[in-house]
C-alpha cells in the first residue's frame, strides 16, 4: 500500500526514507556540496524522514570531529543560512565510518551497521551509495560493496532498493569508461545507477526542454531551415586554484568538460522531442545527438574542427596570473589543453549542415555558460537590401550561469524620420523574475537518485558514446602532435585566435559575452 | 485630504486620470532600476486603515514576486463619491547587483458607484499578465460574476470570515459560474501546507505505515480563530484516508476507517499556541505527532512504536496573511487538492453545528 498523504501532495517522484552512504566523505563535494544540498532540502521539507548519513572515508575521524567540520562548512556555504534547530535533527542522523577504501571487513561493518539502522527504523532498509571519493577507488568500492552484499536485492525486504550515484569523471577514454559501466553493471543494475552530471540538475539546463516543447513559438524554427549555427560556450576567469591543477593536467578541457557537461547541453538542444517525460524516453532522444555527432577521426579533420589551446601569463580583473604551465602542480611541459574550441556537426535531418561550435577554457575573461542559438538573416528584400541592411541575426541566448535566463535579439527601428535599425535586447532573468533563489542542482540530484528519477542522470550508452567521440579527437592529437600544436592566449582574452579562425573560415564570429 | 492617518507608504499623490504618464516619469527617472512584472498583483478590501499595511506588505512580497501591484481600499460609508490615488515602486537588489522594481497603484474609493471596483481593477492591469486577486475580508455584493470571470487566481482568508458557511457557498458559486476557470487559494489551507507534508514525511515510516490501518484517535489542536484550518486539515486526513463521517458533534468527530473500525477525532482550541499547535494519530502502540510551539518556525514532528522513537524538524508554516501569500504565489499550480477536499470540508462544516 502507497502512503495515502503522499498522493497529490507533491508533483515529483516521491523521495524514500533511506541511508546515504558516501564513500571519500572527507572530500570537498561532501561538505561543500552534498551536506549542504541535504540540509536545504530539509530546510525545504523536502527530505524524507528517516535519512541517516554515513560517511565513509579513511581518515582517522570521529563522528563529532566530522559533524563539526561538516557543521562550519554548511554555515559557510549553504544558500539558506543555517538553522540550528534543522541542522541538530540532521546531525543526528549523521556518522563517520572509517575505513580504507580496500578494506573489506570495513564494508562488512557498514553492512551489519546498515541492518542496524534499517532494524532501528523498523523495516525497509533503502541504500543510495554515492561514490564521491577520487576514481582510482571506483573499482575497489564497487566491487566490495558487491562482495558484502550491498548492492543486490535483500530478500525479506520487497521493495528495497540500492542505488549507487557515481561522480565524475566517468572514466577517461572510452576503454576506461565501459571497464567501470561493466564494473557498476557488475555490481547495480543499470535502473539503480546514476552518473551524475550536475549541470542536468541546473534550473536553466532543464529550462532548455521546457523551452523548446512547451512554447509553440520555438519548436517550429528549431531547425535548419531557420538556424544557421549554435555556440556553446563554458567559459571560466579561474585557473588552477586549490590545488586543481594535478587533477586538471591529466585530463584537459575536452575530457574534464566537454565530454561530460557541453556534449548534455549540446544534445538538449539538439534532441528530437521525447514521446514522454521518462527518463529514457528523454535519455533515448539525448543519446541520438550524441551518436549522430560526425566524428573528426583523421589529424586532418581534428585541425580542420578542433582548436586546443593554453594561456600564457596575462591579467584578469587587473590582476597578474601566471600561465598554464607555470601554475600549481602543472607540468612544466605540459601538452595539456585548457582551453578547447571545437565545430561539431549533428547528422540527422534537422540539424544537416547547421555547425554547432563548442568552446571551453580556463582563464578567459569572465565565469559564464550559455547557449546562443543563431537564427539565419532575414532574405534581401526590404530592410535587408538597403545599405547597411539589417544589424544582425536573431539570435536566443540561453544563460546557464551565472546570471540564469533567456534573451533574445531582435531588430527595431531607431527613433527617428529615418529609417535606422539597431538591435535590442528582450530579456530574462531568473533572479528579477522570481526573487526565491533557485535550489542547487545537488539538491535536485539528490533528491532525483532518491526518488528513483534517472532523467537528469546520464545513461552508459549516453557516456560511452560522448567518450568514442572524444578519444578520437585525443588519439589524433597524440598521433600528430607536430601537425596540430597547442595555440597560445594570453590569460585574459577569449581564447587563441585559430579558434577565431575556425567561425571566420565559415564567415561567423563567436558572440562576445 | 485623505482620511487616511498617514499616506506616506503609497507613494506620490496623483490624478486617476495621470497614472500612466506619471508611472512612466517614475521609470524616467530612475538609472539603475529594472521594472520587472510577473503579474498583476490586486489586494483589494473594504477596511481603508488597512491601505497602508498593505502597501508594506506588498513591499515584502515584491522580494520574490515581481509585479504590478494595484491596492484599492473601497470606504463605501462615505457619502460622497471620489476617487484618491498614488503611486510608488517597491525596489530590491537583486544578488546585491541591479535594482529590481515593481510598480504599485493604490486606490481609496470612497462612496458607492455601480461597477466601479471592477472598473478601476481593469484599467490598470499590465495586459498579457495574470491576475491575482487576493480579496480580504468577507465576499461583499462586489465579488460579482462580471469581475470575478477575469481572475486567474483568487486568494481569500477564511479565518476573517464570520460565517463561513456563507462565505463558502459563495465561493462554489463563484467557481461554477467560471467553470473551475479560476484558481482559488483559501489561506487557511495553506496554513497547513506544512503540517501536511510532515504528516506525508512520518507515513514514509514504515512503523506508521504498518500502524495507520489501526489508527482510532485523531487530536487536532488549534486557535479557535482557526477553525476552518483545522476542519480544512481534518477534511485531508479523512480523504485521503478513504474513512467516512459517521456523527458529529461540535468538536468531536466519528469516524469509519477502511477497515471499519471507529476512528475518533476531537479538535482542542487553544488561544494561546500556535494558529495550528498539534496533530496526533494514535493507534494501539503507535503515535505519530506533529506540534508547533507558538513563534516557533519549526514543526516537531515524531514518531513512536514499539522498539521505535524517531524525531524530525521541518518547516512551519507563516503565521502572517503576507508569508502564506507568498508561500502561495511561489508554489503556483492549480490548487487541486484543496478541490479534491472541499467536498469533505464542507460536509464538516455544514455538519458542526
Amino acid at each position: 500500500m502507497n502512503n495515502p498523504f503522499r498522493e497529490d501532495l507533491v508533483s515529483r517522484n516521491l523521495a524514500e526514507a533511506c541511508s546515504v552512504v558516501i564513500f571519500g566523505a572527507t572530500g570537498d563535494l561532501t561538505h561543500r556540496k552534498l551536506i549542504p544540498a541535504l540540509y536545504n532540502l530539509a530546510i525545504d521539507g523536502e527530505l524524507p524522514a528517516g535519512v541517516k548519513i554515513l560517511g565513509f572515508a579513511r581518515r582517522d575521524w570521529s563522528d563529532e570531529f566530522f559533524c563539526e567540520g561538516l557543521e562550519d562548512s554548511n554555515r559557510k556555504v549553504s544558500r539558506t543560512g543555517h538553522d540550528e534547530e534543522i541542522w541538530e535533527s540532521i546531525a543526528a542522523n549523521i556518522e563517520y565510518h572509517k575505513s580504507e577504501f580496500q578494506d573489506k571487513d570495513g564494508y562488512k561493518r557498514l553492512s551489519d551497521r546498515l541492518d542496524e539502522i534499517d532494524r532501528e527504523r523498523g523495516g525497509k532498509g533503502n541504500r543510495l551509495f554515492y561514490i564521491a571519493s577520487a576514481p582510482e577507488y571506483f573499482d575497489d568500492i564497487l566491487l566490495n560493496l558487491k562482495e558484502a552484499g550491498l548492492s543486490q536485492e535483500r530478500p525479506h525486504c520487497d521493495g528495497c532498493w540500492s542505488r549507487v550515484i557515481v561522480e565524475k569523471p566517468f572514466g577517461t577514454t572510452l576503454e576506461t569508461a565501459q571497464h567501470l559501466n561493466e564494473v557498476v553493471n557488475g555490481t547495480f543494475e543499470e535502473k539503480d545507477t546514476y552518473r551524475i552530471d550536475h549541470y542536468l540538475g541546473k534550473e536553466t539546463a532543464q529550462n532548455i526542454l521546457v523551452l523548446r516543447f512547451a512554447n509553440a513559438i520555438f519548436e517550429p524554427m528549431w531547425n535548419k531551415e531557420h538556424i544557421d549555427h549554435i555556440q556553446i560556450t563554458c567559459a571560466e576567469h579561474l585557473g588552477m586554484e586549490g590545488g586543481r591543477g594535478g587533477y586538471y593536467d591529466e585530463a584537459g578541457a575536452l575530457r574534464d568538460m566537454v565530454q561530460n557537461h557541453l556534449l548534455q547541453l549540446l544534445s538538449l538542444v539538439a534532441m528530437e522531442p521525447p514521446t514522454d517525460l521518462t527518463a529514457d524516453g528523454v535519455r533515448d532522444e539525448k543519446v541520438k545527438v550524441i551518436r549522430s555527432l560526425r566524428q573528426w577521426d583523421t589529424p586532418e579533420l581534428v585541425a580542420e574542427n578542433v582548436v586546443r589551446g593554453q594561456y600564457v601569463a596575462g591579467n584578469i580583473n587587473g590582476k597578474e596570473v601566471p600561465g598554464y604551465r607555470d601554475e600549481d602542480r602543472v607540468k612544466s611541459d605540459s601538452e595539456t589543453e585548457a582551453y578547447v574550441a571545437l565545430r561539431c556537426m549533428v547528422d540527422t535531418w534537422r540539424w544537416s549542415g547547421v555547425p554547432f561550435y563548442v568552446r571551453v577554457g580556463k582563464r578567459l575573461p569572465k565565469k559564464a555558460t550559455e547557449i546562443s542559438v543563431h537564427f539565419k538573416e532575414t532574405p534581401s528584400v526590404l530592410f535587408n537590401a538597403m545599405p547597411g541592411g539589417v544589424p544582425t541575426g536573431n539570435v536566443l541566448v540561453i544563460r546557464i550561469q551565472p546570471d540564469e535566463g533567456i534573451s533574445l535579439m531582435i531588430n527595431s527601428k531607431l527613433p527617428g524620420t529615418t529609417l535606422r535599425m539597431e538591435a535590442v535586447k528582450m530579456d530574462f532573468h531568473y533572479a528579477s523574475s522570481f526573487g526565491k533563489s533557485s535550489p542547487e542542482a545537488y539538491e535536485r540530484l539528490l533528491l532525483d537518485a532518491m526518488a528513483g528519477d534517472a532523467t537528469l542522470f546520464a545513461r552508459r550508452d549516453e557516456v560511452e558514446e560522448a567518450w568514442r567521440f572524444i578519444d578520437k579527437i585525443h588519439k589524433a592529437w597524440a598521433d600528430s602532435a607536430e601537425q596540430l600544436p597547442i595555440a597560445e592566449f594570453p590569460a585574459g582574452s577569449w581564447g587563441p585566435w585559430e579558434a577565431d579562425e575556425l567561425l571566420a573560415k565559415d564567415g561567423r564570429t563567436w558572440r562576445r559575452l | 485630504m485623505s482620511m487616511l492617518n498617514s499616506t506616506e507608504n503609497l507613494g506620490i499623490p496623483v490624478e486617476i486620470g495621470a497614472i500612466d504618464g506619471e508611472l512612466k516619469k517614475l521609470w524616467e527617472a530612475g538609472d539603475a532600476s529594472t521594472n520587472a512584472s510577473l503579474m498583476n498583483f490586486l489586494v483589494y478590501t473594504e477596511d481603508p486603515s488597512r491601505l497602508q499595511e498593505n502597501s508594506q506588505t506588498i513591499q515584502e512580497l515584491t522580494r520574490e514576486n515581481a509585479c504590478r501591484a494595484v491596492l484599492i481600499a473601497m470606504n463605501r460609508k462615505a457619502t460622497d463619491v471620489k476617487v484618491e490615488s498614488w503611486i510608488t515602486a517597491h525596489c530590491h537588489l537583486a544578488h546585491g547587483k541591479k535594482s529590481i522594481c515593481s510598480e504599485q497603484v493604490s486606490f481609496l474609493l470612497h462612496g458607492k458607484s455601480l461597477g466601479r471596483l471592477r472598473n478601476t481593477v481593469f484599467a490598470h492591469l499590465n495586459s498579457d499578465l495574470p491576475l491575482v486577486f487576493w480579496w480580504q475580508g468577507e465576499f461583499s455584493e462586489l465579488f460579482e460574476e462580471r469581475l470575478y470571470r477575469l481572475l486567474n487566481r483568487l486568494i481569500f482568508d477564511s479565518s476573517d470570515w464570520a460565517d463561513p458557511k456563507i462565505g463558502f457557498r459563495r465561493l462554489l458559486e463563484a467557481r461554477s459560474d467560471t467553470k473551475g476557470g479560476m484558481v482559488t487559494q483559501d489561506l487557511s489551507w495553506t496554513r497547513s501546507y506544512f503540517y501536511r507534508l510532515a504528516v506525508a514525511r512520518l507515513f514514509d515510516d514504515p512503523m506508521a505505515h504498518k500502524a495507520f490501518p489501526e489508527i482510532e484517535g485523531v487530536r487536532i489542536k488549534a486557535q479557535s480563530k482557526h477553525r476552518i484550518a483545522a476542519l480544512l486539515m481534518l477534511a485531508w486526513v479523512i480523504t485521503r484516508s478513504g474513512w467516512s463521517v459517521q456523527c458529529q458533534e461540535t468538536d468531536r468527530v466519528i469516524l469509519e476507517s477502511l477497515e471499519g473500525s471507529e476512528v475518533v477525532v476531537d479538535l482542542i482550541w487553544d488561544d494561546e499556541g500556535a494558529p495550528i499547535s498539534e496533530l496526533e494519530m494514535s493507534a494501539p502502540n503507535f503515535k505519530a505527532r506533529i506540534s508547533r510551539e507558538a513563534g516557533n518556525s519549526h514543526l516537531c514532528q515524531s514518531i513512536c512504536a514499539e522498539n521505535h522513537v524517531a524525531d524530525f524538524s521541518g518547516p512551519a508554516d507563516d503565521d502572517d496573511s503576507a508569508g502564506l501569500v507568498a508561500s502561495q504565489l511561489s508554489r503556483g499550480g492549480k490548487n487541486s487538492l484543496f478541490l479534491n477536499v472541499l467536498p469533505q470540508f464542507m460536509e464538516l462544516l455544514e455538519g458542526g453545528d
